[in-house]
């Protein structure tokens, strides 16, 4: 299972999240460069098609491939309540001829994505993982040299912790403190839910910069 | 209180103490460094000293009082220790009093002495710098004033003048933007919240915009789906997927509206022998969705048991079971050439290759195995085939009528056909030379220019 929640960033003030973030974290970004299938099962496969998730990762010199598979959100009263999606996910590592594999069991493509920026991780009470990309779509199949921007002024700010059932309040408790020290920036929400930006980023903003203008006399 | 500390050879006179020891040190020190005579005279630690020792002794006097109480278990009057307490309260306030008068020439740490750090406060209170630190004394000194040593005094003075202002000014714009930030969180007012900028309506509904659609894109995929016409695979791919994608993968595997999802599911073992994601437009199956991927696409070749049903069943599923039943009859003698011809056919359609090259030939090829022995109504249908294995696109209506009237024809024909093509679908080990050699075997006339079409079509591994 895993906690997530999204937002968005207008690009403009990324830097400043980033700041930010490594004021928090410590430790150096990652970078983050995916190319992200999603593949849709056949018939063969049952009358409900399932979708499975290929992630390419292109930042290290080797791609290595994941597969994910993304399940439904806990719902209830509780669910309600918090702010932070639970979901289940399974996540695992794989060889790079998981895209043959998945279409000799019948999968399709249903779309693609690549995702371009950066990540931090984080130990606040729970692992957790800011990561802050741009989103690019490929006007033809597979072209990620010529990807193009589909929103070049906003970028995609997603909060990630992986949990377990029965701790999961905890880890929700975690990413709802980090969502409050990040709150002058962005909001975050449940997947799906749309928050806007947040009239403050740009004060923030310009004073996470200043802050971090150095100290030249 | 002891202020022994403070004056590190004790001297009765009204000198600095620092005074004394840094006229001590090596190095001449400017005058500035003696304390200021005026706060001199105001300390008057001599005066501090006596009675801060008056003090003490006052104290330790109550403290030899309250030992004999104690020793003769009697209790003292409260009355008298209240006023002892005041009284020695009330001078230690005068003493601290009289110093914080003068404490801004010091800045004193520890505040208070208690026992830990009475032993270190003498050191701690001469001014004289530790030799580290005046080293670093000196050195910042050094660079403070880097550049600016040659030139005259008041030259110096301007520069740092200079500088200091330049530090207030960004103190200020420091002090500025931590008032307007205080405002803009309503911080600075109790109120709560109260000059919130706010975006203009047209800005804010752009950015919604922009919000929900890339909040779609990556969550669900809209916007990034390719209609059919754009898939297919470049001629240069990125090289995490060069190794994995082969050429002439006509595993494009797209999946299509969820609806279209057809009934060729993969029936016969053969199938699954068969390359992949051909969209092979079998004969007699209903609508495939468009190249879908391996089982489906040979699906229901000649399974003509009931035009109604979907095509492929398993070899051992229900379906397939009522044609295992049809024992041959002597009609199989008789049509025994039908069979064989016909088997071609299944044999050409179903190429179970393992090489997708091929398969695609053999779509290509598979119409031109039809024996001329076939009526006509199967020439035409093969005229069909031809077409849909050349579309490689959803079958229209009226072939998929076709393909049932073919159907019919066929059921009419003969039953055992279906079942000597289904014996022969599952013991296919079809390899490409095979087929060849059986494709050389139809040479009829109106054949041959098809079958030089189809060979004359690309592909590498024919």
């Amino acid at each position: 299972m895993e906690c997530v929640v999204q937002g968005i960033i207008e690009t403009q003030h990324v830097e400043a999240l980033e700041t930010l973030l490594q004021g928090l974290c410590g430790a150096p970004k990652e970078r983050v460069r995916v190319h992200e299938l999603c593949l849709k099962s056949g018939p063969n496969l049952g009358v409900v098609p399932s979708e499975v998730r290929l992630l390419c990762d292109l930042a290290l010199p080797t791609p290595t491939w994941t597969v994910r598979h993304v399940g439904g959100a806990v719902r209830g009263a509780a669910a309600e309540q918090i702010c932070v999606q639970v979901r289940q996910v399974t996540e695992s590592k794989a060889s790079n001829n998981v895209l043959r594999f998945f279409y000799a069991l019948g999968y399709k493509l249903d779309h693609e994505l690549l995702k371009v920026g950066f990540a931090f991780r984080l130990q606040r009470g729970a692992q957790i993982t800011v990561t802050v990309t741009s989103a690019y779509k490929m006007p033809k199949l597979h072209s990620t040299d010529e990807a193009v921007l589909i929103t070049p002024s906003i970028q995609l700010v997603e909060i990630t912790a992986p949990a377990a059932a029965d701790n999961y309040n905890e880890v929700v408790s975690a990413v709802t403190s980090l969502c409050e020290h990040l709150a002058p920036l962005l909001h975050l929400s449940k997947p799906g839910v749309s928050t806007g930006i947040v009239p403050t980023a740009a004060a923030a903003a310009a004073s996470l910069m200043l802050n971090s203008g150095g100290k030249t006399l | 209180m002891e202020m022994g500390g403070g004056a590190a050879p004790p001297q009765g006179q009204q000198q600095p103490p620092p005074g004394a020891a840094a006229e001590a040190a090596a190095a001449p020190r400017p005058a500035a460094e003696r304390l200021n005579a005026a706060v001199v005279q105001q300390l008057n630690l001599e005066s501090v000293k006596t009675r801060a020792l008056g003090l003490d002794k006052a104290i330790s006097r109550i403290l030899g009082d309250f030992d004999a109480y104690a020793r003769a278990n009697s209790s003292p009057k409260w009355q008298d220790v209240i006023g002892q307490f005041s009284m020695v309260s009330m001078e230690l306030f005068n003493i601290v009093e009289d110093i914080k008068k003068v404490s801004k020439a010091f800045a004193v740490y520890p505040r208070n002495v208690s026992a830990e750090n009475a032993a270190i406060l003498p050191v701690m209170l001469s001014s004289k710098l530790l030799p580290e630190m005046e080293a670093e004394d000196n050195t910042k000194r050094e660079q403070l004033l880097y550049g600016i040593t040659n030139l005259p005094i008041h030259t110096q003075i301007e520069k740092l003048k200079a500088r200091i202002d330049m530090i207030g000014s960004a103190c200020e714009a420091a002090e500025k933007v931590i008032a307007d930030c205080r405002k803009a969180y309503g911080l600075a007012s109790r109120q709560g919240p109260s000059l919130v900028p706010t975006l203009d309506k047209v800005q804010a509904a752009k950015i919604q915009e922009q919000e929900n659609l890339l909040r779609a894109a990556v969550n669900f995929g809209e916007g990034l789906r390719m209609p059919g016409d754009q898939r297919q695979l470049p001629s240069s791919l990125p090289s995490h997927l060069v190794d994995v994608l082969s050429f002439g993968d006509n595993t494009q595997n797209f999946g299509d509206n969820s609806g279209v999802y057809s009934k060729n599911t993969p029936a016969f073992t053969s199938n699954a022998v068969n390359n992949q994601g051909t969209p092979i437009q079998a004969p007699g199956a209903q609508q495939i969705g468009r190249s879908a991927p391996s089982p489906s696409g040979v699906s229901g070749t000649g399974n003509f048991d009931n035009a109604s049903t979907p095509p492929m069943p398993y070899a051992n599923s229900p379906r397939s079971s009522t044609n295992m039943m049809n024992t041959p009859s002597p009609q199989q003698q008789l049509q025994q050439q039908l069979q064989q011809q016909q088997q071609q056919r299944q044999k050409m359609m179903q190429v179970p290759s393992q090489h997708q090259q091929q398969l695609h030939s053999q779509q290509q090829l598979r119409p031109s195995s039809t024996p001329g022995v076939l009526g006509q109504s199967t020439m035409s249908q093969l005229h069909d085939l031809q077409g849909q294995a050349q579309q490689k696109l959803q079958q229209l209506p009226g072939q998929h009528q076709m393909q049932y009237s073919q159907s019919l024809s066929q059921h009419f024909q003969n039953r055992q056909m279906q079942s000597m093509q289904q014996n022969m679908a599952q013991n296919q080990l079809n390899q490409g030379s095979q087929l060849r050699s059986h494709l050389s075997q139809f040479t009829g006339a109106g054949n041959n220019a098809l079958l030089n079409a189809a060979q004359a079509s690309p592909n590498s591994q024919m």
